[in-house]
């Protein structure tokens, strides 16, 4: 009862104190930092830019600022030399107890009204697409968790050492070390969490859980690490052994401080959310793996459930072998690391299987023993929680499994056939998925996806595919079905989209450019069977096509981009341009390996949309805010100190050299290179020829060795040489 | 009285809260001139008088919240409870508040001091030139009317009330935001980004326009007619 008279007091005292005031102050304002000085998550969707950076600023400065706050008031009572007093009146571990909890109460009230201050800002910078569920969750878990964590580690930093100086040292390396070192690390990075994008229109679960876990392990670690310094306290006029042995005289301490320190060890070890696949991109032992002799698979099935409200998938799939070999032999399937293979039928007989331990490109090996018989069917029956590349444990989040979209890639949908080759008729496969009903089955692949029934409020999906792997996309979507370019289009977007889709004109779009380009430059080679599949995805950071389908990321629709200028006077505009890219700037167009190019897929790009924009608005509407615009931009670049001076530009460091150079080859991606594009078709004798020159490059027989349209083939078609082009 | 000056600048600066604000000053300088101004402002060099000025307008926030903390530090409760030891001391309340204002002023001035010689580093390292003469023109136009004017008005409005100190230190954040008229350009940054373009040369040398220049006169005026002057009762 004292104890908890104490404590009240306590929290009392705090508010009322100037320090603990500002600090709140501080806080509420600190995720101005995430709009300006400390930009974590690079993705350009309006949630990464205005909630998890202002978040994630907000969860380092505060962080910083509670534990600078909680040091001060621990030293608060030696400083004032009250410790006698206070220890004759309450044991100094009880204090000790106290003092570090009436901050949390502190740091809960910071967090509650930086929520409140900033909800209003978010909904007006995000607009239509923001909502509370992210806005709660970003917050809570980007910055709130932050400060507990702070306050245990200050806390547990002073009452080591006793000395606010040099516990304070110890405080900011550990800080310093989460932003610098461990930034990358999504496990260590105990102040800023490593996020790198959330997603408007689809929802974030996977990297929360993400971040929960990294939060409630590091909890858990600092709670150890707190009540092993809490048994340190002083007490009696002891030394820190003595005082230690003193406290440890009550075992449950000891026992609890061990005891989360433990969990911590496990929780950190054996986390779920990444795998451990093989970090070098040479191995690749899987795909080296030989064909088995004498069987052939001509078939297979899978029945897939995700649970959208765990994150999880349990999945049953049915192989069809026919082994001719009279000998059983062994099977190998590439499966998620996450999953965990229940059971292994064959013939309805229990087979022999085990996991290995090796995992490479997000995928462990599943080995099965097919018998001896001439059909076998091979049931194996797994589920568990995907587990997203460690490679990419900085891009975490993809693999996001809700009511809201699903996506499934190759092993993660069911286990991927590894070393059986196919009969005849390749590996037909037949997909089932049993979905919430509300959600859009959409197959990375040419087939359409039936619903074949529905009950519960749960709908079963079916469609087939070939091949041993497969793509499944799922979602809260819309369908718009467009005729254009001779093709039916099935332009598929999220449905919280629609309002930024409908404002930009999307579908009149897709119609316009489908239609030029086919036109202008010949049909993409991906759609098949005359039908294409346009999927708005979950920000990706890039896109990939192929049979019949092809990804358009959430990123390049966001209303910030269409509502931008460099790609497009309006959002229709913008529109045009990004999907202009389906011609130029998918998979093997353009090197993608240094990214400050001139000649990239932007060139082309504008340069189409440019004249798209003239067909449908004239040439006058054209020039004033495409090639003027073009002009301007480039005449500014050649006034660039860096561009006058290059001499300047190569005495700098290497990284900073490299961010400059970024920096400058937007202008001369989406404007100086245009500009020479507009100048050779001048060159070669107009438009007619340019689009006929163009339209040779897209349909081109592309070398295996280097695939990439280079700028030397573009000068080499024209019938030109490179200072032909030099703007002046 | 030069003792006592000593003794208030001794205890302002030989002070964690003063290299609190240092720290925090050369984190915010090294973000601008890592950010912006190593691009160059309108096409001058990121070493020319024009960027460094941008620098320095940018900088002005955190040198008018440093000053108005240092103002502060001689006014908060704590120092009046020192201020009750030291009042006995043989000196006039009036002249004694004048050295403290003076004290608060030598640490601005070094704080700005601080904020020029870390961009001068950052021009020696990364550029191989470091012409201090160039830079004294924006330096003075820039910073001292800022300083000035935060302590006068910082000191005229702690007279009035305490808090409204603490709100003053918005005041450059809310001029950095609001379309301010072209003389006031030095405030919100306009002037160095705006100026050298009208010129028409691609390194225009430094100059004030007559507007500019009586604008941060009036501050400075302004400033220091605040600060030396007694307001109010008693
Ligand atoms: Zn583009």
């Amino acid at each position: 009862m004292k104890a908890v008279k104490y404590f009240s007091y306590e929290v009392k005292r705090l508010m009322r104190e100037r320090p603990a005031l500002l600090v709140i102050i501080l806080s509420v304002l600190s995720p101005l930092a995430g709009l300006t000085l400390y930009r974590p998550a690079s993705a350009g969707t309006m949630m990464s830019v205005y909630l998890a950076n202002p978040a994630l600023a907000g969860g380092a400065v505060s962080g910083i600022l509670f534990g600078a706050l909680t040091l001060y008031e621990l030293d608060r009572t030696k400083r004032k030399r009250m410790e006698a007093l206070t220890d004759a009146a309450c044991p100094p571990t009880d204090t000790a107890l106290i003092r570090t909890a009436a901050l949390l109460p502190i740091a809960a009230a910071a967090l509650m009204l930086t929520m409140l201050v900033w909800l209003p800002v978010s909904f007006f910078k995000i607009g239509s697409v923001m909502d509370l569920t992210n806005y709660c969750l970003a917050y809570l878990l980007f910055m709130g968790l932050a400060l507990p964590s702070a306050i245990l580690a200050a806390s547990a930093a002073y009452q080591f050492t006793r000395r606010a100086d040099l516990s304070f040292v110890l405080f900011a390396a550990f800080a310093g070390s989460s932003l610098t070192v461990w930034a990358d690390d999504w496990q260590l990075c105990w102040l800023n969490p490593c996020v790198w994008a959330l997603s408007d229109d689809f929802s974030n679960f996977r990297i929360f859980r993400s971040v929960a876990y990294m939060r409630l392990t590091w909890l858990t670690g600092l709670a150890g690490i707190w009540t092993l310094s809490w048994i340190c306290v002083r007490r009696r006029g002891k030394g820190i052994i003595g005082s230690a042995l003193y406290s440890c005289r009550r075992l449950y301490r000891p026992a609890a401080a061990l005891l989360l320190l433990v969990c911590y060890g496990i929780g950190y070890a054996a986390q779920p959310i990444v795998d451990h696949s093989d970090p070098d991109p040479e191995v690749m032992t899987f795909a080296e793996l030989p064909y088995l002799d004498g069987i052939v698979c001509s078939g297979r099935t899978a029945q897939v459930c995700p649970d959208t409200s765990d994150g999880t998938v349990d999945g049953k799939a049915v192989y069809m072998f026919s082994n001719s070999s009279g000998r059983e032999q062994t099977a190998a399937f590439g499966i998620n690391p996450g999953y965990t293979v229940y059971s292994a039928k064959a013939n309805g007989e229990d087979a022999a299987f085990s996991v290995g331990g090796h995992q490479e490109f997000n995928e462990a090996m599943l080995e099965v023993a097919v018998p001896a018989e001439g059909d076998v069917e091979l049931v194996v029956e797994y589920g568990g929680f995907p587990q997203e590349s460690s490679g990419f444990s900085t891009h975490q989040g993809y693999t996001e499994i809700s009511e809201k979209y699903i996506c499934l890639q190759n092993a993660a949908l069911a286990p991927r056939l590894l070393n059986v080759l196919p009969d005849e008729g390749g590996y037909p496969a037949e997909i089932e998925i049993t979905l919430p009903e509300h959600m859009t089955v959409i197959p990375f692949c040419a087939s359409e996806a039936e619903r074949i029934s529905a009950n519960d409020g749960m709908a079963v999906w079916r469609y087939e595919d070939s091949g041993t792997g497969g793509i499944l996309y799922a979602g809260d979507y819309i369908c718009q079905n467009i005729e254009a370019g001779g093709i039916d289009i099935q332009f598929y977007y999220g449905r919280k989209h629609r309002e930024v889709m409908e404002t930009a004109g999307a579908s009149e779009a897709v119609k316009t450019v489908v239609d030029y380009c086919t036109e202008h430059y010949g049909p993409l080679s991906f759609g098949s069977g005359g039908s294409l599949k346009l999927i708005q995805s979950r920000v990706y950071g890039g896109g990939y096509a192929g049979g019949g389908a092809s990804l358009l990321d959430e990123e390049d629709f966001t209303s910030d981009n269409l509502n931008g200028s460099g790609k497009g006077a309006a959002p229709g505009e913008v529109m045009i341009h990004e999907l202009v890219h389906q011609w130029w700037g998918l998979a093997n167009m353009f090197d993608p390996s240094d990214s400050t190019d001139p000649w990239s897929a932007e060139g082309l790009t504008v340069y189409t949309a440019y004249r798209i924009v003239k067909e449908l608005y004239g040439a006058d509407y054209a020039e004033k805010y495409y090639t003027e615009q073009w002009r301007k931009e480039t005449d500014d670049y050649y006034l660039n100190f860096y561009v006058r001076e290059p001499e300047y530009l190569d005495r700098l460091p290497e990284d900073k050299r490299a961010e400059i150079t970024g920096a400058l080859s937007h202008v001369r991606q989406y404007c100086e290179m245009p500009l020479k594009i507009l100048k050779a078709e001048k060159l070669v004798g107009g438009e007619e020829a340019m689009d006929g020159i163009l339209s040779e490059l897209f349909s081109r027989e592309p070398d295996p060795a280097y695939p990439y349209l280079t700028y030397q083939n573009f000068l080499d078609a024209c019938g030109l040489k490179e200072e032909d082009l030099e703007l002046g | 009285m030069g003792k006592i000056f000593i003794y208030e600048c001794k205890r302002l600066l030989c002070n964690k809260f003063f290299f609190g604000i240092l720290l925090i000053l050369l984190f915010y300088g090294r973000q601008v001139l890592n950010d912006i101004t190593i691009m160059g402002v309108s096409h001058t060099a990121p070493f020319s008088a024009w960027s460094f000025g941008d620098y320095l307008s940018r900088m002005i926030p955190v040198l008018w919240i440093a000053t108005l903390l240092f103002l502060t530090f001689f006014t908060s409760p704590a120092a009046r409870r020192v201020s009750v030891l030291t009042d006995a001391a043989p000196m006039p309340p009036r002249r004694y508040e004048a050295v403290r204002c003076c004290a608060a002023l030598a640490a601005s001035v070094l704080t700005a001091l601080v904020c020029i010689a870390e961009a001068a580093v950052f021009y020696g390292v990364y550029f191989g030139r470091c012409d201090i003469g160039s830079l004294t023109a924006p330096a003075l136009v820039t910073a001292l009317p800022a300083i000035m004017f935060a302590l006068g008005s910082g000191r005229f409005l702690g007279q009035i009330n305490e808090r409204l100190v603490y709100i003053w230190m918005a005041a450059p954040l809310a001029a950095a935001a609001l379309p301010l008229p072209g003389a006031m350009g030095i405030w919100n940054g306009s002037f160095f980004t705006e100026y050298p373009l009208l010129t028409g040369s691609t390194e225009p040398a430094f100059a004030v326009p007559a507007e500019i220049a009586a604008v941060q006169c009036a501050f400075l005026v302004c400033g220091a007619v605040m600060s030396v002057c007694r307001f109010g009762k008693k």
